[in-house]
C-alpha cells in the first residue's frame, strides 16, 4: 500500500521549499530520523535509567564505566558494520578477538613489554582477517562459511594457546592503561581509543573512496565490477580492515581484564551484528552508518548497566535486549517503506 | 462466434508497470484443441499476457472467461486449478530436487495426507515422460544434472501433471535440436488431439506455419491482429504487422560524413565464445554508431560482455586505439575508455540505494580523490556537470537513484562514462523500460555521445531503433553475422527477414 | 608457539612464591611427594593386582577441567599396577559416547567417567555397567544410578552454604550487613545450586542482607564486566561471594580499576591464584571454597580398588560406598599452605 504513495516523495509536499532542493532536504530527514530514534531509545533508557537509581547512574563514574564496557565491542562492531555494508558477514570476530588477545598474553609476548602485547594482537587479528579475506574474495567461499570456519578454528587455537588457562598479565605498563590512574580529564584511554576508531571508521566510510567502494559493493555487487571496480580486492580489505579492528579490541580486552583467555569474546559476532542492525545497517548490504552502529552499541551497553544497577537477572537481560532487536528493525522497515 | 464459447478468452486486458503500458486493451480467445500462436516483438506484450493468464500478474482492466464463466486468477495455484498451465522460457524447476520431486512439486501425492508417497510419485513421472517420448529420462535424477531439452520435457510434464486443458508454452523451441523440435511439434499434436489447447509463442515463422492453427500479433501492447489462419497469412502481411508503427520514433540526423573518415577506436578481431558466438570482427570509427540487431538468444549482449571484459573469450581480442585489452578484465576495458550501460539496468548497472552523484562518479572516484580521500564538492560540481549536458531530470543530485525514471537512470549511466571520459560506448538495450516518449531525447543524446567524436556499439532487440540511430548494422542470428550493411541501405523488413528466416529474401 | 607460551612456564618463571610454598605445603604436610592431592590413597598402597582403568572426560577448557585430567594421570602414575587409558577429552556427547564404547570394547577392568552430559550419557554407562565393568562416575550424575557402581563429585550447595557460613562468621555482629554475589553461568543448574546455598545459610545471620546478585559466565571477561557493574550499583558493602575463581580474576580487576575495598571476597572452586592471594592477604580475596579438583584422583583410588575387590581404608566397610560426595571446604589464610599444591592454574 505504502509502495503507491511513495514515487510522488511525500515529504516534498510537507516541507515548503526554502533554498536548498527539496530531495537534498528529504534525504537528510531520513537519514536523521534513523538516528534520531536511536538517540530517542538511548534518551528513554538514559530516562529510566536516572529514575531508578539516580545517584548510581546519574554519575561521571557510571558514564566512565558504561563507555569503558562499550569500547571493546564498540571497535569490533564498527569493523563488522563495513563488512556488513559491503554485503559480508563475520562471525569469526569473537574469535579472533580470543585469539589475538591470548597469543598476546603469552610469557612469551609478554617478555617484549607493552609494545609487544600491541603488536601480536594487530597482528594477529589483521592476520586472520587477511585468511577470512583471500577465502571469501579469492577462494570465492561464502563469508558466512569462510568465517565460521575461522571461528572454528581460531577458537581452537586460541584453546591450544593457553590450554584452557587464564593467562595473567604482569606488565604494569600495560595493566595501568587501565585504571583511574590512566584517565586524562576523566576519560579512560579505552573510551579514547573506541572515540578515534569510531571518528576514523566514519571518515574511511563517508569521505573516502574506499568507503563509496564498500557501499557499492554491497549495493551492487555486479553493478561495482562493471563500472571497473575491483570488487574482489575491496573484499579482501574489508577483511582485513574488520580483523584490524578485532586486534585493537583484543588488546583493549587486555587492557580491561588484565588477562587473556580463550573464552574471550565469547558471542561478540552476535552483539556485533546486532548492534550494526539496530543501528540501521541492512544485513544485504549496501547501507549503513557507522554513528547509527556505535549508537546500536551504546544503547545494549546502557541497557546491560540500568540492569545491573537495579538488579535484574541475565534472563530479563537477554529477553530485553531481542526485544529491542526485534523492535528496532521494525521501525526500520516502516520508515524504509515510506522512504 | 464459435458454435460453443472459447475455451478461454480475455477482454480488454491492461495492465501497466510504472513508466510502462505493457498490454494496452489486448483481446485474445483461444479454442479448445487449437494450437493458438503469439508473435510480437520483444517488449510487444507477450510475456505479460500470459503471466496474466498464468495468474501471476493481476490485470489492470479486464475480464477473463473460462468456459464461458468470468474467472478472476488471483494466482498461479488458481490457474492451475482451472486447467491452466504455463511452462516458462526461463525454467522454473529446482535443480537439487529429482526430476519426480520436480513434477509433483505443490501436488505429492501423498498418504494420510502429508507422507509423501515417493514411489507412485516415480511411476506416474516414468508414464508422463513416456507419454512425452522421453522414457530415457530417469525420475529419480536430479534435475540439475539434465540437459536443457531435457528440463523442457520434465517442465511439460509437471504442465502433463495437473488435469490440465490450456498449456502456454514461451518459446519451447529455443533451446532444442531440430530432432527435439520434431518431438515436441508431436507432443502439440498429441495434445490438441486429446482437445487441449496450446498457446504457442515463438519467434520463428516456419514453426508457425507448422503447427500453429491461429495467430494474434502483438505491438506495442495492443493486439493488431486476432485469430488470423496460421498457415494461409502471407509471411510479409505478419511481419508487417508486428512492425507497423504505432508511436513514430524521432531519430536524430546522421551527420553526412565519410564513414571511413574516423580513426578506427573500437576493433575486434576474431573474438568468440563457444555456444554463444562465431569469430567476429568489426570496427567502430570515432564518431560512428555501429549496431547490433538480432533476437534474443542471437548472442547481442554477449558479445557486448565479451568486448567489455566481463566475459572471458574463448579466441580473439579486443583493441582500443591501436592497443590490444587484456582479455576477461573489466577494469583493464575501463581503464582503456570503454564503457558499458548494460541491459538489465538496475541489476547490473546501478546502485539502486544510493544517489545520482554518486552513481554517476563511481567510476571516475580518483578523479576526485587524493590520497583516496574525496574531494566531495568537486565530485559534486563534476557529477552535476555530466548530469546537466544530458539533461537528467530531475536536476537534483541527492536525489536517489531509484526514483528516477527508465530514460533519465539510463542517462544516469551514460553520465558515469561521461564523467570518466571515456571513448568507446557499448550500449545493450538503452531504451529498455524507457517510455516511448523519453527515447527521442535518449537517441539524441546517443547521437550527440557519437558526434562528439565517441564510438557507439549499440544493440537492440528493437529493429528501428537500429535502423534509425546507427550508421552501420551488422545483422546477428545465432551467434554469427549473417549481414552487414550501412543502416540507409536496410529496411525493417529485411532486417526481420533477415533474423528470423536466416538468409536475405530478396 | 604453543610450548613457549603455556600457563606453566609463566607460573613458574613469575611465581617463585608459589613454587616455595608448594614445596612447604608438601613437606609440613608430611604427605608423600605426591603434589596432586593429600597423597594418602584410598585403599591399602600395597600393589596387587594390575588393573585398567578408562578414563573418559570433557574437553579441558577451562582450568579446573585441565586439573582434573592432571589429577587423574598423576595419581595413575603413582600405582604401579595401575595402567591408564585416557581419551582425548570431548565436549561433544556423540563423540565422548563413541570414546567410551571404545574402552568398553578394549575391555578395560574399570571405567572412570567426567560426562560432558551427565543425563545424555546415562546410556553407555548403563551399557559398560551391563558388560560387567564397574563404573566410576565422577561428579557430572547420570540420570540412575544403575550406570554407574560409584559416584563421586563435589557439592554445588555445600559451596554457597559454606561461603555463607564463613561470611556470616566474619560478619558477625555488625548490624545491618551488606553482601553481594557473583554468580557463574546462570542456565547451570549448578549456579542455581551454590545461589541456594548461600542465601540458605545466610538466613542464620539476621545481620546480613544479601542486596545484589549479578551472574558472570566464568569467564575472565564476564566476571570484570559484572563485577564493574555491581561496583557501581552497590557504593559500599561488606562481603562479595563470587562463585568462580576463573572469573574471579577479572572481578578482581574490576575491583582495582575501580579503587574499591573495604569488604572482605570469598571466591570459588580453588585456583592457585586464589590461594597466593589469600596467603599474600594484601586485597579482598580472604577465602575461597573448594570445588577439588582431587575428586578426580579420588576416582582413581576408588577405581583401583573396584578393580582390586578391596574396600576403603579407614572404614568398617568391606565394599566402596554408592557415592561420595567432597566437602567444600573453605581455604583461608590459615588453612591455605595446606591445600596449596591442589591449585590450579
Amino acid at each position: 500500500m505504502t509502495q503507491h504513495a511513495s514515487p510522488p516523495r511525500d515529504s516534498t509536499g510537507k516541507v515548503p521549499s526554502a533554498g536548498a532542493p527539496p530531495v537534498r532536504r528529504s534525504l537528510i530527514a531520513h537519514a536523521d530520523v534513523r538516528i534520531l530514534s536511536l538517540l530517542g531509545v538511548l534518551a528513554a533508557l538514559i530516562l529510566i535509567g536516572g529514575i531508578t537509581r539516580p545517584d548510581e547512574f546519574l554519575d561521571t563514574r557510571n558514564l566512565q564505566l558504561v563507555l569503558t564496557q562499550a569500547s571493546v565491542i564498540g571497535v569490533v562492531t564498527v569493523g563488522m558494520t563495513f563488512v556488513i555494508i559491503s554485503g559480508g558477514i563475520d562471525l569469526s570476530v569473537g574469535a579472533i578477538v580470543a585469539l589475538a588477545s591470548v597469543w598476546a598474553t603469552t610469557v612469551a609476548t609478554q617478555e617484549y613489554g607493552f609494545a609487544g602485547i600491541l603488536f601480536t594482537a594487530v597482528i594477529v587479528g589483521v592476520g586472520c582477517g587477511l585468511v577470512n579475506g583471500l577465502l571469501v574474495a579469492y577462494g570465492a567461499m561464502v563469508p558466512f562459511i569462510a568465517t565460521l570456519a575461522m571461528l572454528a578454528s581460531a577458537r581452537g587455537l586460541a584453546l591450544q594457546i593457553t590450554d584452557g588457562r587464564t593467562q595473567i598479565v604482569t606488565l604494569p605498563s600495560v595493566l595501568d592503561l587501565g585504571e583511574r590512574d590512566a584517565y586524562v580529564l576523566g576519560v579512560p584511554p579505552l573510551v579514547m581509543v573506541f572515540a578515534v576508531v569510531t571518528i576514523i571508521g566514519w571518515l574511511v566510510l563517508n569521505r573516502t573512496t574506499f568507503g563509496r567502494r564498500s557501499v557499492a559493493v554491497g549495493g551492487n555487487a555486479e553493478a561495482a565490477r562493471l563500472a571497473g571496480i575491483d570488487v574482489r580486492r575491496q573484499r579482501l580489505y574489508l577483511y582485513l580492515l574488520s580483523g584490524l579492528c578485532c586486534g585493537i579490541a583484543a588488546f583493549l580486552l587486555i587492557v580491561l581484564s588484565g588477562s587473556g583467555q580463550n573464552t574471550n569474546g565469547n558471542l561478540y559476532e552476535l552483539d556485533a551484528i546486532a548492534a550494526a542492525i539496530i543501528g540501521g545497517t541492512l544485513l544485504s548490504g549496501g547501507r549503513g552508518t557507522i554513528v547509527g552502529s556505535v549508537l546500536g552499541v551504546l544503547i545494549f551497553t546502557t541497557i546491560t548497566n540500568i540492569f545491573a544497577l537495579n538488579n535484574l537477572q541475565s534472563d530479563v537481560q537477554q529477553i530485553a535486549k531481542g526485544a529491542i532487536i526485534v523492535a528496532a528493525v521494525l521501525v526500520q522497515r516502516r520508515t524504509a517503506s515510506t522512504t | 462466434m464459435a458454435p460453443e464459447p472459447p475455451l478461454l478468452s480475455m477482454t480488454t486486458i491492461t495492465k501497466s508497470f510504472p513508466g510502462v503500458r505493457a498490454l494496452d486493451g489486448v483481446d485474445l480467445d483461444v479454442q479448445a484443441g487449437e494450437v493458438h500462436c503469439l508473435l510480437g516483438q520483444n517488449g510487444a506484450g507477450k510475456s505479460t499476457l500470459i503471466k496474466v493468464l498464468a495468474g501471476a500478474h493481476q490485470p489492470d482492466t479486464g475480464s477473463i472467461r473460462w468456459r464461458g464463466e468470468e474467472v478472476t486468477l488471483r494466482s498461479p495455484i488458481t490457474a492451475m486449478r482451472l486447467g491452466i498451465a504455463t511452462i516458462y522460457q526461463e525454467l522454473d524447476l529446482v535443480e537439487h530436487l529429482s526430476v519426480a520431486e520436480n513434477v509433483h512439486l505443490g501436488h505429492e501425492p501423498t498418504a494420510a495426507g502429508f507422507v509423501v508417497r515417493g514411489r507412485a510419485a516415480r511411476e506416474a513421472t516414468a508414464a508422463l515422460l513416456a507419454r512425452l517420448g522421453h522414457p530415457e529420462i530417469a525420475p529419480g535424477r536430479l534435475v540439475g544434472e539434465l540437459s536443457a531439452a531435457q528440463r523442457q520435457i520434465v517442465s511439460m510434464a509437471r504442465a502433463l501433471s495437473h488435469d490440465v486443458r490450456l498449456i502456454v508454452m514461451d518459446e519451447p523451441s529455443a533451446a532444442l535440436d531440430p530432432d527435439e523440435v520434431d518431438n515436441l511439434f508431436r507432443i502439440v499434436g498429441d495434445l490438441t488431439a486429446a482437445g487441449v489447447a496450446v498457446v504457442y509463442i515463438s519467434h520463428r515463422l516456419e514453426e508457425i506455419r507448422r503447427i500453429g492453427d491461429r495467430v494474434t500479433v502483438l505491438k506495442d501492447g495492443r493486439a493488431v491482429a486476432g485469430g488470423l489462419p496460421a498457415r494461409t497469412t502471407p509471411t510479409r502481411d505478419v511481419v508487417a504487422m508486428m512492425t507497423g508503427r504505432t508511436v513514430e520514433y524521432v531519430f536524430p540526423e546522421r551527420p553526412a560524413r565519410d564513414p571511413a573518415a574516423g580513426a578506427p577506436l573500437l576493433e575486434v578481431r576474431g573474438l568468440a565464445r563457444d555456444g554463444e558466438f562465431e569469430p567476429l570482427d568489426l570496427t567502430v570509427r570515432a564518431g560512428e554508431i555501429v549496431g547490433l540487431a538480432g533476437l534474443v538468444g542471437s548472442g547481442r549482449s554477449e558479445i557486448l560482455e565479451t568486448v567489455y571484459g566481463a566475459r572471458r573469450p574463448d579466441a580473439g581480442q579486443v583493441v582500443v586505439e591501436g592497443r590490444p585489452l587484456k582479455p576477461g578484465s573489466v577494469r583493464a576495458a575501463v581503464r582503456a575508455g570503454l564503457g558499458l550501460a548494460p541491459e538489465e539496468r538496475k541489476a547490473q548497472a546501478l546502485l539502486m540505494l544510493e544517489s545520482v552523484t554518486r552513481n554517476v562518479s563511481v567510476s571516475s572516484m580518483s578523479r576526485f580523490s587524493r590520497g583516496g580521500w574525496i574531494d566531495r564538492a568537486a565530485e559534486l560540481a563534476a557529477a552535476r556537470a555530466a548530469t546537466r549536458e544530458l539533461s537528467l531530470r530531475p536536476d537534483s543530485p541527492a536525489a536517489p537513484v531509484r526514483t528516477l525514471s527508465g530514460g533519465n537512470q539510463q542517462k544516469a549511466v551514460l553520465a558515469r562514462w561521461l564523467l570518466r571520459g571515456c571513448r568507446v560506448l557499448l550500449l545493450d538495450e538503452p531504451t529498455r523500460g524507457v517510455d516511448v516518449g523519453a527515447r527521442a531525447e535518449l537517441y539524441a543524446v546517443v547521437r550527440r555521445l557519437a558526434d562528439e567524436g565517441r564510438a557507439v556499439l549499440l544493440v537492440s532487440s528493437e529493429v528501428p531503433e537500429v535502423l534509425g540511430l546507427a550508421d552501420r548494422v551488422l545483422v546477428l542470428r545465432e551467434g554469427r553475422v549473417v549481414h552487414t550493411a550501412p543502416a540507409r541501405e536496410l529496411d525493417e523488413h529485411r532486417v526481420l527477414d533477415l533474423v528470423m528466416e536466416g538468409s536475405p529474401a530478396s | 608457539m604453543p610450548e613457549l607460551t603455556s600457563r606453566r612456564g609463566l607460573l613458574f618463571g613469575t611465581a617463585a612464591v608459589g613454587a616455595g610454598a608448594l614445596l612447604t605445603g608438601c613437606t609440613s604436610n608430611e604427605s608423600s611427594d605426591e603434589p596432586a592431592a593429600n597423597g594418602q590413597p584410598a585403599a591399602a598402597d600395597k600393589p596387587g593386582k594390575p588393573v585398567t582403568i578408562g578414563f573418559a572426560g570433557p574437553q579441558a577448557d577451562h582450568g579446573w577441567l585441565n586439573a582434573i585430567n592432571d589429577n587423574a594421570e598423576r595419581r595413575a602414575k603413582k600405582y604401579s599396577d595401575v595402567t591408564l587409558e585416557i581419551t582425548e577429552g570431548s565436549n561433544d556427547t556423540a563423540a565422548q559416547i563413541g570414546q567410551i564404547e571404545t574402552l568398553i570394547n578394549k575391555k578395560v577392568d574399570v571405567l572412570v567417567v567426567l560426562p560432558a552430559d551427565g543425563k545424555a550419557l546415562t546410556q553407555v554407562g548403563l551399557k559398560a555397567m551391563r558388560a560387567g565393568i564397574p563404573v566410576v562416575n565422577l561428579d557430572r550424575i547420570f540420570n540412575t544410578p544403575q550406570a554407574y557402581r560409584c559416584w563421586i563429585g563435589g557439592d554445588n550447595y555445600g559451596m554457597g552454604l559454606n561461603a555463607g557460613h564463613y561470611i556470616g562468621r566474619k560478619l558477625k555482629g555488625k548490624s545491618g550487613a551488606r553482601v553481594v554475589e557473583l554468580a557463574g553461568l546462570d542456565n547451570l543448574e549448578l549456579t542455581k545450586q551454590r545461589t541456594q546455598g548461600f542465601d540458605d545459610a545466610l538466613k542464620n545471620y539476621p545481620n546480613i542482607t544479601k542486596v545484589a546478585r549479578q551472574a558472570a559466565e566464568f569467564t575472565v571477561e564476564s566476571g570484570q564486566a559484572k563485577m564493574a557493574q555491581l561496583l557501581q550499583a552497590q557504593s559500599s558493602f561488606d562481603a562479595l561471594w563470587n562463585h568462580d575463581d576463573d572469573q574471579g580474576v577479572g572481578a578482581l580487576r574490576a575491583i582495582e580499576q575501580a579503587g574499591r575495598d573495604g569488604f572482605l571476597m570469598v571466591g570459588g572452586a580453588g585456583a592457585l591464584s586464589a590461594f597466593q592471594a589469600i596467603k599474600k592477604d594484601d586485597g579482598v580475596l580472604k577465602a575461597t571454597v573448594l570445588y577439588p579438583p582431587t575428586m578426580a584422583a579420588s576416582a582413581i583410588d576408588l577405581a583401583r580398588a573396584l578393580g582390586q575387590g578391596k574396600g576403603v581404608g579407614g572404614l568398617a566397610e568391606f565394599e566402596i560406598p554408592a557415592s561420595l560426595t567432597l566437602y567444600s571446604a573453605v581455604v583461608d589464610k590459615e588453612n591455605v599452605d595446606r591445600y596449596m599444591p591442589t591449585g590450579f592454574k
